[in-house]
C-alpha cells in the first residue's frame, strides 16, 4: 500500500504516552469534592424469597448518608430485587457513606430475611420438569414437537380432504414426546434451510456430538465504576468507564424516566471492555439514585469479587451438533440444538447458534436454540458474542469428520469454503443472503503457509490443530468534526470510545486525507453533552463506522481548505492541489502555494470563518470478518497439562490501517481464546459462583504461551474506509477449536467439554 | 477492610507480649500477601495487627559447611529463590519459593509467613519437610525448636502457643552428593496455587540412595511426608523404574486428598504418584551430577 504516506504504517498509538505514563484518567481515578462512596447490598443466596428488608441498623452507623432500595425508584423500573432474588450477589439495596469502609460495614448491617428456594445451575437440568422454576411454569416445545405441530397445523388447515387419521397419529406422537417440553426457557430461535432429513439420508458419514462450553468473564482490568453527581437543579452528570456513553445516557434516562438533555455522561478512559462494558444497571443507575438522595457526588466501584458475582459474562452453552458428509468430503447437512445459559434473565447470544454454518457451503441446515434460566447473573457480549462457543462445536466436529474420512483438515475445509456469490445459509449481514468477496480461502491458506502445513512435523504427544471462523463487521451511526488550527495542526472531535487503537486509526485517516504528518493530528473525545452521537465501541464497529465518518469529515475539511485557497490565491478550485500540508497552484511556471496553517489563520478573517469539517455516517453494507488459526501443542500424558508450542493466527482485515494495532488485536483475541480453551470457567454450585476471584478463575499470563504469530490478509472490503473492516472480534473465534483439534491430533482423544483442564484431559485419555 | 490498631514492635519479646495480650484478636503481619487479602475479603478481621518488619535480625540467609543453613523468618521468597547456596544445595527450597505468586509478590512474601499461615498447599512447606528443617520459635518466655514435621496440626493451625512467633528455620548441612526437587501441578505456568505439590530429596552413598525424603502438599489437612514411599526408595538398589513406580503408588496411597472446585481427590492422588516418580528421579540425577 505504498500509495499512502500515513495509512498502513505501524505508527505509535495516539493514547500510548498517557497510558504508559499513568496520566490517563480511568473511572477509578475520578474524585469530586465532597464525594461519598457507594456500596451495593447483595443477595447472600442464589435463589430465595425476600421476606423483609430492614435498613434501620445500617442507617444508624455514623457516616452513612443514604440507603436506597426499589422504593426509591420513582419510575418503577426494576433496579433492585424486591420480592425474590435469582442469583448470589443480586443487588437489593445501595448504601452511600463518607468512607468506603463505612459503606461496606453498612451494607453488612442491612438485614434481609430470606426464605431459601431450591437452586438450578445446569441448563440441561433446568429444562426438566423437576427443576425449580425461576419465572413461570410455562413450557416451550423442542425441535421434534415443533415439527409435528407444524405438520398438524398444515393438515388441520387443509379442508380439501379428511386427515383425521394422520392427525390422531401425530397427536399420539406428541403425547410420548414429553421430554421435549422444556421448562425455564428465556428465549428461542429456529431456522431451517433445505431439507435436513434428506441431507442425512444422502450422507455417507454422519457424526453427532455434544459440546459443553463454560461461562467465562470478560476480565477487563478495570472493574465497573461510576461517579454520579446530581446538582441542585437535578442535572445529572455521570463519569463512566463504558464502551457506549450514549447508550449509558439513554439507559439512565429510560430507567429513571429523565429526559436525555438532563443527563451528561462523561466517559473516562476505559480499562478494557470486550463487550462487558455497555450495561447501565451494574453501577450507573444505583450511583445516580444515591446522588439524587444525598445531593452529593457518589462513587460506586465494584470489587473484582463483585465483578464475578454480578458482572455480565459470556454465556456457557450445550450444543448438540450433527453433520453429514459425502465420502469424498462434501458437507451436505448440519443440524444444531443449542441450550444457552442465560442466567436469571433472557439475553444470552442464542442467535449466534446459526453460525454452526461456519464459512462453508451447507445446503441443508437446521438450527434450534433456547436460552435457559439458571440461578446466575445475566449475560452480555464478549468478543464476537456466542461465536467462539459455536465455532468450538462446529470446527471440532469438522476436524473429527476429516479424521474419519482420512482427509487433511485444511484440504477438507478448503474444499467446502463458501465463495463469492454463494448462498449464505440463514442469511448474511444487512439482509444480504449471498456471499460478498471475502478472503476465506486466502486467510486459511495464509495460516497454513505460515506453518508450512504440508511439511509439518511433530514429536511424541505433540499435535497440530486448525480452525477458522467468521463474524459480522458491525456498523452504526457516528458524527465527527475536524478543525485546522493556525499553526497547521489538526484536531478531531468525536464521541466514540477508543477501543484498542481506534482513535489512532482515525487520526491516521485524517492525517492521510489532509496530507499532514500524523504527529500533527490530535484527537479529543467529548461527552454526551458536547460530542455528536457515536455508536458504542463494540461489534468490531468503530474503525468501519468512525473510519468512514473520519473520511467524510476530512474530505469536508479539504473542500473548505481548497475553497479558502482559491479565494486567497485568486484562482479556480480546479487549479489547486492539496499535498504535503499545503495547497499549490498546478501548472504554473512560478509555483505558488499556501500552507494549511496560513490558510487557517486567513480563515479567521473571512466571511466563511474557521476551517471546520463535519462527517456523519450511519450505515453501509459491510463484509464478514474472519480469522483462521493453527496451534501446535504438547500434552503431558501423565499429568494432563497442555503446553502451546506454536500459535499462528491469520485474519482478513480488509486493509490494515495500522498493522501494529491489528497485530495487537489478533494476539489479544487469540490469547483469550486459548484461555477459554484451557483454563477459564466460572464455576457454580447450589451456593452460587464458587470462584469469584483470580485465584481460582485463571487467566493466562505471558508465561503460558509463546508469542502469537500474526498473519495479516487484506482482501478489500468494498464499503470500509480505504477497504478496512473491523478487526477486534474475529481472532477469539477459532482458537477454542484449534486447541481441541491439536489435542486430538496429539493424543488421539477428543475433548468436547471446555476448559481442557488437566484432569479432563486425563479423563479423556483414560477412556481412549 | 475493617479498621484495626497497628503495632510496630522492635523486639520479638515485645511482639510476643502484644500477641499474647490480644490473643485471638491479633494477627502478625510479615509480608502481608496472605493476611491483607484475607482482610480485604473480610475473612480475616483482626482488631490488632502486629508488624514484624521493624524487628532486627529476623531477615537473612546464613550458611556454614559445619552447621548448615539458617533462614530468618522474615526472609523474602525472592531471596530464597535467587540465593546461590540454596539453589545448589537446597534446590527444592529455591524451587518451592519460586512457585509462590509473582516476582512482585515474592519480594514481599516471607518464608515465616508462608509456613506460619499453615496452608496445606504452601509451596515452601514440602521443601522444608524434605530438607529436615527445624523451626525456631521465640516468645517473651524464650526460644524453642520444633521439627517441621511436628509443626502443622491442621489447615491453618500449628503447635504455636499464644504469643509464640516463628523466628527462623535451620537446615542441616547437605553434602555435594545430595539432590532435591519440588514440582507443582498447576494449570497456569505462574501464579497458580498447587493442585498437588511434591518435593523429594536424596543423598547418595556409593551410588546407593539414602535419606530419601518425600514431602506432599495440598493432599492432606497439612503438608505431610510420604514415609512409605521413602522407605521403598531407601530399601532397594538400584532405583529402577519399577521401584519408582512402587514408591509412587505408596505415596498416592498415603495421601489423603479432598475433592474441591480445583480438581477431584482421585486426580490429586494420581498426580501425587506422577510427581513422586518425577521428583525422586530428578533428585537422584541432581545428586549424581
Amino acid at each position: 500500500m505504498s500509495e499512502y504516506s500515513v495509512l498502513g504504517k505501524k505508527l505509535p498509538r495516539v493514547d500510548g504516552l498517557e497510558k504508559v505514563t499513568g496520566a490517563a484518567q480511568y473511572g477509578a481515578d475520578i474524585h469530586r469534592a465532597g464525594m461519598l462512596y457507594g456500596k451495593l447490598v447483595r443477595s447472600k443466596h442464589p435463589h430465595a424469597k425476600i421476606l423483609s428488608i430492614d435498613t434501620s441498623e445500617a442507617e444508624k452507623l455514623p457516616g452513612v448518608r443514604a440507603i436506597v432500595t426499589q422504593n426509591d425508584v420513582e419510575s418503577g423500573r426494576r433496579v433492585f430485587a424486591t420480592d425474590k432474588v435469582l442469583y448470589l450477589g443480586e443487588p437489593i439495596a445501595a448504601v452511600a457513606a463518607t468512607d468506603p469502609d463505612i459503606a461496606e460495614e453498612a451494607a453488612e448491617l442491612v438485614r434481609i430475611d430470606y426464605e431459601v428456594l431450591p437452586v438450578v445451575q445446569d441448563v440441561m437440568q433446568s429444562i426438566q420438569p423437576t427443576a425449580p422454576r425461576l419465572h413461570s411454569d410455562d413450557t416451550k416445545d423442542g425441535p421434534t414437537r415443533r415439527t409435528i405441530k407444524a405438520q398438524l397445523k398444515k393438515l388441520q388447515d387443509d379442508e380439501s380432504q379428511d386427515h383425521s387419521a394422520e392427525i390422531a397419529e401425530l397427536n399420539a406422537q406428541l403425547g410420548i414426546l414429553e421430554d421435549e417440553l422444556y421448562y425455564n426457557i428465556s428465549a428461542e430461535t429456529h431456522s431451517a434451510i433445505g431439507d435436513v432429513e434428506a441431507g442425512f439420508a444422502e450422507s455417507d458419514l454422519v457424526v453427532e456430538d455434544t459440546y459443553v462450553i463454560p461461562r467465562v468473564h470478560q476480565t477487563y482490568m478495570e472493574p465497573h465504576v461510576s461517579v454520579a453527581d446530581v446538582d441542585s437543579i437535578g442535572k445529572i452528570t455521570v463519569w463512566a468507564s463504558t464502551q457506549g456513553p450514549f447508550a449509558i445516557r439513554s439507559g439512565i434516562a429510560g430507567t429513571l424516566g429523565i429526559p436525555l438533555n438532563r443527563i451528561n455522561v462523561i466517559p473516562t478512559t476505559m480499562g478494557g471492555g470486550f463487550g462487558g462494558r455497555f450495561g447501565v444497571a451494574l453501577t450507573h443507575v444505583p450511583a445516580v439514585l444515591l446522588s439524587q438522595k444525598t445531593g452529593r457526588p457518589v462513587k460506586l466501584q465494584m470489587t473484582r469479587e463483585e465483578e464475578f458475582l454480578d458482572g455480565r459474562p459470556a454465556p456457557g452453552c450445550v450444543i448438540k451438533l450433527k453433520t453429514g458428509v459425502t465420502a469424498d468430503g462434501r458437507i451436505l447437512v448440519r443440524q444444531a440444538l443449542g441450550f444457552w445459559d442465560s442466567g436469571s434473565v433472557s439475553g444470552a447470544s442464542i442467535g449466534s447458534t446459526i453460525r454452526v454454518r461456519g464459512v462453508y457451503k451447507i445446503p441443508n441446515l437446521k438450527v434450534d436454540a433456547y436460552g435457559v434460566y439458571t440461578n446466575k447473573s445475566g449475560t452480555a457480549a464478549y468478543r464476537a458474542p456466542g461465536t467462539p462457543q459455536v465455532a468450538f462445536a462446529g470446527e471440532s466436529q469438522l476436524d473429527e469428520i476429516a479424521r474419519q474420512l482420512g482427509i487433511d483438515p485444511v484440504e477438507f475445509r478448503l474444499k467446502n469454503l463458501r465463495e463469492e456469490g454463494d448462498l449464505i445459509p440463514g442469511g448474511g449481514q444487512r439482509g444480504g443472503s449471498n456471499e460478498p468477496k471475502v478472503g476465506y480461502k486466502e486467510t486459511l491458506q495464509a495460516v497454513a503457509d505460515a506453518v508450512d502445513w504440508k511439511n509439518r512435523t511433530k514429536g511424541p504427544n505433540q499435535g497440530w490443530g486448525v480452525a477458522i471462523g467468521d463474524w459480522t463487521n458491525g456498523c452504526g451511526p457516528g458524527g465527527m468534526y475536524v478543525s485546522v488550527h493556525e499553526d497547521g495542526s489538526v484536531r478531531i472531535f468525536h464521541g466514540s470510545m477508543d477501543i484498542t487503537g481506534t482513535d489512532t486509526a482515525l487520526a491516521q485517516i485524517v492525517a492521510e486525507i489532509l496530507t499532514v504528518p500524523y504527529e500533527q493530528v490530535t484527537i479529543t473525545r467529548g461527552d454526551t453533552d458536547s460530542a455528536p452521537y457515536a455508536t458504542g465501541s463494540g461489534g468490531s464497529v468503530v474503525t468501519f463506522t468512525m473510519g468512514n465518518t473520519a473520511k467524510l469529515a476530512a474530505e469536508d475539511t479539504c473542500q473548505r481548505i481548497l475553497e479558502l485557497a482559491a479565494e486567497r490565491l485568486n484562482t479556480g478550485l480546479e487549479n489547486l492541489e492539496l499535498k504535503d500540508g499545503k495547497v499549490s497552484v498546478l501548472a504554473q511556471d512560478s509555483p505558488r502555494s499556501i500552507s494549511l496553517g496560513e490558510l487557517a489563520a486567513y480563515s479567521l478573517s473571512t466571511t466563511g470563518g474557521p476551517i471546520v469539517g463535519k462527517g456523519s455516517f450511519a450505515r453501509q453494507p459491510s463484509t464478514p470478518a474472519l480469522a483462521a488459526q493453527i496451534a501446535k501443542i504438547e500434552v503431558d500424558p501423565e499429568a494432563g497439562r497442555i503446553k502451546v508450542l506454536k500459535m499462528v493466527s491469520s485474519q482478513d482485515v480488509g486493509f490494515a490501517i495500522n498493522p501494529m494495532a491489528v497485530e495487537g488485536q489478533i494476539e489479544g483475541g487469540t490469547v483469550q481464546g486459548y484461555a477459554w480453551a484451557t483454563m477459564e470457567e466460572m464455576q457454580y454450585d447450589e451456593n452460587g459462583n464458587v470462584n469469584p476471584g483470580f485465584v481460582d478463575y485463571r487467566v493466562p499470563t505471558s508465561a503460558d504461551l509463546p508469542t502469537v504469530e500474526s498473519v495479516i490478509v487484506e482482501v478489500e472490503a468494498p464499503n470500509g474506509p480505504f477497504g478496512a473492516k473491523g478487526v477486534g472480534e474475529p481472532p477469539i473465534i477459532p482458537t477454542l477449536a484449534a486447541m481441541a483439534n491439536a489435542v486430538a491430533d496429539a493424543v488421539g482423544v477428543r475433548v468436547t467439554e471446555l476448559p481442557m483442564k488437566p484432569e479432563r484431559v486425563l479423563d479423556a485419555l483414560s477412556r481412549k | 477492610m475493617r479498621n484495626f490498631e497497628f503495632f510496630e514492635p522492635t523486639t520479638v519479646e515485645e511482639a510476643s507480649s502484644l500477641l499474647a495480650q490480644y490473643n485471638g484478636k491479633a494477627r502478625l503481619l510479615a509480608g502481608g500477601t496472605d493476611l491483607i487479602i484475607g482482610m480485604k475479603a473480610r475473612t480475616e478481621m483482626p482488631e490488632y495487627v502486629i508488624s514484624l518488619e521493624n524487628i532486627p535480625g529476623l531477615d537473612g540467609i546464613t550458611y556454614d559447611e559445619g552447621s548448615g543453613l539458617r533462614v530468618g523468618a522474615m526472609t523474602k521468597m525472592r531471596a530464597l529463590e535467587t540465593d546461590a547456596i540454596i539453589r545448589d544445595r537446597y534446590t527444592a527450597l529455591a524451587e518451592g519459593a519460586a512457585e509462590v505468586g509473582s516476582i512482585q509478590i515474592r519480594h514481599l512474601a516471607t518464608l515465616g509467613g508462608n509456613i506460619g499461615h499453615a496452608s496445606p498447599a504452601a509451596d515452601a512447606a514440602a521443601a522444608l519437610l524434605v530438607l529436615d528443617a527445624q523451626v525456631q520459635i521465640g516468645s517473651a518466655d524464650g526460644q524453642r525448636t520444633v521439627p517441621i514435621d511436628a509443626l502443622f496440626t491442621g489447615p491453618g493451625t500449628t503447635v504455636l502457643e499464644p504469643g509464640e512467633i516463628i523466628t527462623a528455620f535451620e537446615f542441616p548441612p547437605r553434602p555435594a552428593n545430595s539432590g532435591s526437587q519440588y514440582l507443582k501441578q498447576k494449570i497456569r505456568e505462574v501464579m497458580d496455587l498447587a493442585f498437588v505439590g511434591v518435593a523429594s530429596a536424596v543423598t547418595l552413598n556409593d551410588g546407593a540412595v539414602e535419606n530419601t525424603r518425600i514431602g506432599l502438599a495440598a493432599v492432606a489437612p497439612t503438608p505431610i511426608r510420604a514415609t512409605e514411599a521413602e522407605g521403598i526408595i531407601n530399601r532397594y538398589h538400584p532405583v529402577t523404574k519399577e521401584i519408582l513406580e512402587q514408591a509412587a503408588e505408596a505415596a498416592s496411597a498415603q495421601s489423603r486428598p479432598i475433592s474441591d472446585l480445583r480438581c477431584s481427590a482421585e486426580y490429586r492422588r494420581q498426580i501425587v504418584g506422577v510427581l513422586t516418580r518425577r521428583t525422586v528421579q530428578t533428585a537422584i540425577n541432581r545428586a549424581q551430577s
